[in-house]
């Protein structure tokens, strides 16, 4: 604040009073006596002016006052530069306290005023949180397959721009969630993981090789007979057990590795059908999907005492491994001229609806918007020959199917019917087949449907009973990099603060914002939204001219430091995003294996599911 | 124009165009790919086999397979099958609309190519029928003998003053079970969806796939259908 003091000058209005003497023109005509005002000298103002001096500065770091002085000389009324001739600082003493003023520059911003709320409702979040054991009456584990952090963090903001805004303010539904933490993803026998031994962590709280699918390491990889007795109890297992409904639901085959992990033992991820085993093995252990289809009896078998009623809900692709070799059996949609895979001539969709004569088998969207979600106690849907398309390329099956979101939508409305609650899983699996076909658009585009699918779960449950963790089984080498301005589109060139035209790099060619570390590299498929339409052409090396490409379209596939025909997965930690009874427990950095057992705290899964053994 | 040996047990040479079409939808024909260099005496030549039926068509080179599947909505599936290892990996459907043509693969020189050629001779009736074409692209010329009513490629050159590639018909089959069994032999073989290598580097096999590329165009791929060359000769 600057203030002006104008100090009272003795003003000398001399004021001369003199005779005057006869004009020229009329000498004889006296004249009056006329007052004369001399000349007077301007009278010159003394200035004094204030300035405060703000918290922080160097001359005062708790602030104070400068004062200068100094006469007007050009009458001007302002205390020019040239004019000061003192000027005198007094700095405020020490703070021994923060007030509003020294602190105006922080609670005025909007950044601080948004975070500051934040605190308060994490406090909140924190004195609300059910702690108590077996509060969580449903449990729901969302896992993006392959959504490492910077996917993530690309999605939100493709999302946001994709609304409107900048992006990078945005938050996907799980970003809202009260807590989080990281997994450490790793496999027994590998510092960078697969899905099998990752979900297997996550599903029965024990850690396991690459490539294993609920048994410990003890097993041998592709040796059935390694695994007899090493076989591993999962979440979903003791929630059936327990008397609750069950669901599982992925956009890959239903048998893929991460699905597989809740339900299925094998040696061998691969060992999908039965043609996919060695006769050797097949002889001693029975195939995923058979598995899957026999899941109520084998538990049955497993468990004395136990009385379970089965999966009432899967949904996903896989339909090959499910139906005999033989195109008679061919859906609407197969891709292939002969669907099915299975060698041993077994219809397992026929096997499914025998065990549940009242249960509905779907394999189209026409089917899925008929499940009647009321009095329908088994759902049983298998959309495509193998994986599910991407999500922005569903519009190309041939007989339609189901978005992420709707199938949770679906099973969410079939699993609440049961007053003892449910258990789901839900995965994205498609997320970490468009990284591995290098191809962000998909992954993106997907993880953003899994955000979708977990808001359908948030509007659809309770934080009160229902406990929703979201995570993903690893990473990929996808790297968000250089140093685009803000808003700049997350799929676009890198353009840099101030700029509008793309930056350049040392070889004097645009590049990208994302891309990745290895795979396949460069594509420009225009339109293409299937990312495996990538996988026909050689991996391409070295940089490309990207000046007249529209690295935005669908088809755009990153470019990539080493050359690879398949991008490959990533060894760093992921988040794990919670709510509900027990989430508090998801903070810090844990073994992947700890997810079991928050669910199975939250849930009493196992005390439950002894109990009805043991009864 | 080199003979060309048919087996004709099953085709009639007097037959209508139409019941020749008919007969021959199952196809094993051989081919030999040529190379000559202006200068060398000695050209390079490799061989494959084209196998068909109406909606499956299968180039089989010394260790690899390339089979394209014609499904009920007109996409066209790629498969790869590995000889030696008795293994394929399954690719997607092709889905951006006129990316690629059925006639191509299924004739090994499209029906719209076939169209912007020349016709300069015809001669024979039904199944011998052959005509032949001809198309000169600035220094390019290209020379079709087609057997129009068994949509088979009898023989074409791409001259060029340096480089003359040539494609020749060699043996035909047009019986249906063993060309059936040849596709079931291979359909027998277990099978990976490319989507899936990347999860799957402790498979050896599909390990080495992970630095493999695949050439959408064989040697059918003489030229694509704007007549733009690849290069010539089998890429396996």
């Amino acid at each position: 604040m600057v203030i002006i003091m104008k100090k009272l000058n003795l003003i000398s209005l001399a004021v001369v009073v003199a005779l005057a003497g006869c004009s020229d023109n009329d000498k004889n005509t006296p004249d009056p006596v006329t007052p004369i005002i001399d000349p007077v000298p301007v009278p010159i103002e003394s200035l004094t002016v204030e300035n405060t001096i703000a918290v922080g500065s160097e001359q005062c770091i708790n602030g104070g006052i400068e004062t200068l002085t100094g006469d007007d000389a050009n009458q001007n009324g302002e205390l020019d530069a040239d004019e000061i001739t003192t000027t005198s600082l007094v700095c405020n003493d020490s703070a021994t306290s923060l007030n509003a003023q020294q602190l105006a520059s922080l609670t005025t911003n909007t950044w601080y005023k948004e975070a500051h709320a934040k605190l308060a409702s994490s406090q909140d979040n924190i004195a609300n949180i059910v702690k108590e054991s077996g509060k969580a009456k449903n449990v729901i584990l969302f896992v993006g397959d392959g959504m490492g952090i910077s996917t993530v963090t690309a999605a939100r903001i493709l999302a946001g721009q994709l609304q409107g805004k900048m992006g990078e303010e945005h938050q996907l539904s799980f970003e809202t969630l009260p807590f989080s933490g990281f997994a450490k993803t790793y496999n027994v026998d590998a510092q960078t993981p697969d899905s099998a031994g990752t979900m297997t962590a996550m599903a029965s709280g024990v850690k396991t090789d690459v490539g294993v699918i609920g048994i410990d390491e003890a097993v041998i990889k592709g040796k059935c007979l390694s695994g007899k007795g090493h076989e591993l109890v999962t979440s979903l297992e003791l929630a059936e057990i327990a008397g609750k409904s069950t669901g599982l639901i992925s956009t890959a085959r239903i048998t893929h590795a991460t699905p597989a992990a809740t339900y299925a033992k094998a040696a061998n991820r691969n060992w999908e059908d039965v043609s996919d085993m060695p006769k050797s093995e097949a002889a001693n252990c029975e195939d995923i999907a058979s598995q899957l289809v026999n899941f109520e009896k084998n538990l049955e078998a497993r468990f004395a005492g136990i009385d379970v009623d089965g999966l009432e809900v899967v949904m996903g692709g896989g339909r090959r491994h499910f139906l005999p070799k033989d195109a008679r059996y061919n859906s609407a949609d197969a891709v292939s001229l002969v669907e099915g895979d299975r060698t041993d001539g077994r219809d397992l969709t026929a096997e499914w609806q025998a065990q549940y004569p009242n249960g509905q088998y779907v394999m189209d969207q026409a089917g899925f918007d008929a499940i009647d979600v009321t009095n329908s106690k088994h759902i049983f849907g298998l959309f495509n020959e193998s994986h599910m398309q991407y999500e922005a390329d569903r519009g190309n099956d041939i007989a339609g199917e189901p978005s992420l979101s709707e199938m949770t939508a679906k099973a969410l409305d079939v699993l609440d019917n049961n007053e003892k609650g449910f258990f789901l899983t839900v995965e994205a699996g498609r997320i970490d087949h468009a990284h591995h076909a290098g191809n962000a658009y998909n992954a993106l585009n997907d993880t953003i449907e899994l955000s979708k699918a977990v808001q359908v779960a948030l509007d659809k449950t309770s934080i009160e009973d229902t406990l929703i963790i979201v995570t993903a089984d690893h990473s990929h080498v996808f790297t968000i990099a250089g140093y685009p301005k803000r808003g700049n589109p997350i799929l676009g060139k890198v353009v840099a603060v101030g700029e509008t035209e793309p930056t350049l790099a040392a070889d004097n060619m645009p590049y990208t914002t994302v891309g990745y570390t290895n795979g396949g590299g460069f594509r420009d498929l225009g339109e293409e939204t299937d990312a495996d339409a990538g996988y026909k052409f050689a991996p391409v090396t070295g940089r490309v001219d990207l000046t007249d490409v529209d690295t935005q379209s669908p088809g755009f596939h990153q470019e990539a430091l080493v050359p690879l025909s398949s991008e490959t997965h990533a060894g760093e930690d992921v988040g794990v995003y919670a709510i509900g009874p027990g989430a508090h427990l998801v903070t810090g950095t844990n073994e992947q294996s700890f997810i079991f057992h928050v669910m199975n705290y939250a849930a009493d899964l196992a005390k439950k599911a002894d109990a009805k053994v043991t009864n | 124009m080199k003979t060309i040996i048919l087996s004709l047990a099953l085709i009639s040479p007097l037959a209508s165009a139409a019941q020749c079409a008919l007969d021959s939808q199952y196809v094993q024909a051989s081919y030999q790919v040529s190379k000559q260099v202006a200068g060398k005496a000695v050209a390079e030549s490799q061989q494959f086999t084209l196998w068909r039926t109406p909606h499956q068509v299968a180039e089989q080179g010394i260790e690899l397979v390339e089979v394209w599947q014609q499904l009920s909505n007109q996409q066209i599936r790629p498969i790869r099958y590995f000889q030696t290892q008795q293994r394929g990996i399954e690719y997607q459907p092709s889905e951006v609309q006129g990316q690629q043509n059925w006639s191509t693969k299924y004739q090994l020189v499209s029906d719209d190519f076939i169209a912007k050629m020349t016709l300069t001779d015809e001669q024979g009736d039904g199944c011998e029928k052959i005509q032949h074409y001809q198309l000169v692209q600035g220094d390019t010329t290209i020379e079709l003998a087609w057997l129009v009513n068994q949509k088979l490629v009898s023989a074409m050159s791409i001259g060029k003053a340096q480089l003359t590639q040539t494609l020749t018909l060699g043996t035909v089959d047009f019986k249906k079970d063993p060309i059936q069994q040849q596709f079931a032999l291979w359909d027998a073989y277990q099978t990976t969806d490319y989507a899936d290598i990347g999860d799957n580097e402790g498979d050896p096999f599909l390990a080495k796939m992970i630095n493999l590329g695949f050439i959408e165009h064989g040697a059918s791929g003489f030229y694509d259908t704007n007549g733009k060359a690849l290069g010539g000769g089998h890429s396996h």
